[in-house]
């Protein structure tokens, strides 16, 4: 019986203690834009439905997207986008598997901004390919904010682009990524 | 005689330009006033993309569907696209539907638990066994509306 009150009121304290520097932050509702600009045209697109987690504990982030959630000013745009560039029915997801390098330097109980590497494996249409980049972790009121952008080449990624509308889609196309976490458990 | 050809090769010409003017131009599905291809409940629908990913998203991908469920709960952390999320018989599957901000009055009016209908455009199915973070699913709707 004393055993199971000394134990208890170690777990009470333990509880009271743990502020929400560990676990699981997540969304189901971020934002990813992607921007192409060439000359000729720019062409922009937005998904606001990007499911993400990362853990506080290793670092591990994950994203996955629907590329059909990807919304375009003109239908037009969006339906070969889906259609013939993408192959969206084929290859519905966007995934990226990594790490934010520096979690250990995230003070994620304490308001503030801070910076670390990102590194993981971006998958688009069965295609994996190394992705680098710097992403700006915000810290207030026990939210978090991410943003990070990259550059890649829809080439690289299997997606087939015909001549004839090539010089109106860069071969650099910009992400950014802006999302807001909250904490899971 | 010359001039009748030139008057028809112009119409033609004009047509032409007309048809490429307007396909270049045309607008987004209009969800409200076009008929749902499908009707269902929130536990078919994610049944569906839950046995059988690649074969739903071939079958209702794209299509307007109307979809009825318990209300689970509003997730309004994204000012761009409000959503709602309606209950499926899976604990970490949902119907996410995403609407345009214009009608968080009409989400903001919605009880939790309450029976809703909604139609939207479906997008598939988003999250991955592959990334354990992400196991828990969301049949995804855009552009959606309420109809009850």
């Amino acid at each position: 019986m004393k055993k199971t009150i000394i134990y208890s009121l170690l777990f009470t304290i333990a509880t009271a203690f743990t502020t929400h520097s560990g676990g699981i932050y997540k969304t189901n509702t971020g934002n990813i834009n992607f921007y192409s600009h060439t000359p000729v045209e720019d062409i922009t697109a937005d998904n606001h439905k990007v499911k993400t987690a990362f853990s506080a504990e290793n670092g591990k982030i994950q994203f996955s997207c629907l590329i059909k959630d990807f919304e375009f000013k003109k239908a037009l745009m969006q339906e070969h986008f889906n259609e013939n560039y993408m192959e969206s029915t084929t290859y519905p997801k966007a995934t990226f598997d990594g790490t934010i390098s520096s979690i250990s330097t995230i003070d994620l109980g304490k308001d503030g901004t801070y910076t670390s590497p990102v590194v993981g494996k971006l998958t688009i249409k069965d295609v994996t390919k190394d992705v680098t980049t710097l992403g700006t972790f915000t810290v207030k009121n026990g939210l978090v904010n991410a943003k990070a952008t990259f550059n890649l080449n829809p080439y690289d990624y299997n997606v087939s682009i015909p001549k004839m509308v090539a010089p109106k889609i860069s071969d650099s196309i910009k992400i950014s990524i802006d999302i807001d976490y909250t904490h899971q458990h | 005689m010359r001039k009748i050809t030139i008057l028809s090769i112009s119409f033609i010409v004009l047509g032409i330009l007309l048809f490429v003017y307007r396909m270049f131009n045309k607008p987004h599905t209009d969800v409200l006033n076009t008929k749902a291809n499908v009707e269902m409940t929130a536990i078919e629908l994610f049944t569906y993309f839950d046995t059988n990913e690649d074969s739903a998203t071939i079958k209702y991908s794209d299509q307007i569907i109307v979809v009825s469920g318990v209300l689970h709960s509003k997730d309004l952390s994204n000012e761009l696209e409000p959503q709602i999320l309606i209950k499926t018989n899976e604990d970490d599957g949902f119907i996410r539907c995403g609407f345009k901000p214009e009608y968080l009055n009409n989400i903001n009016s919605l009880k939790e638990s309450s029976t809703i209908k909604v139609k939207g455009i479906c997008k598939g199915l988003n999250g991955d066994d592959d990334l354990e973070l992400l196991s828990d699913k969301d049949v995804v709707l855009s552009s959606s509306i309420l109809i009850e």
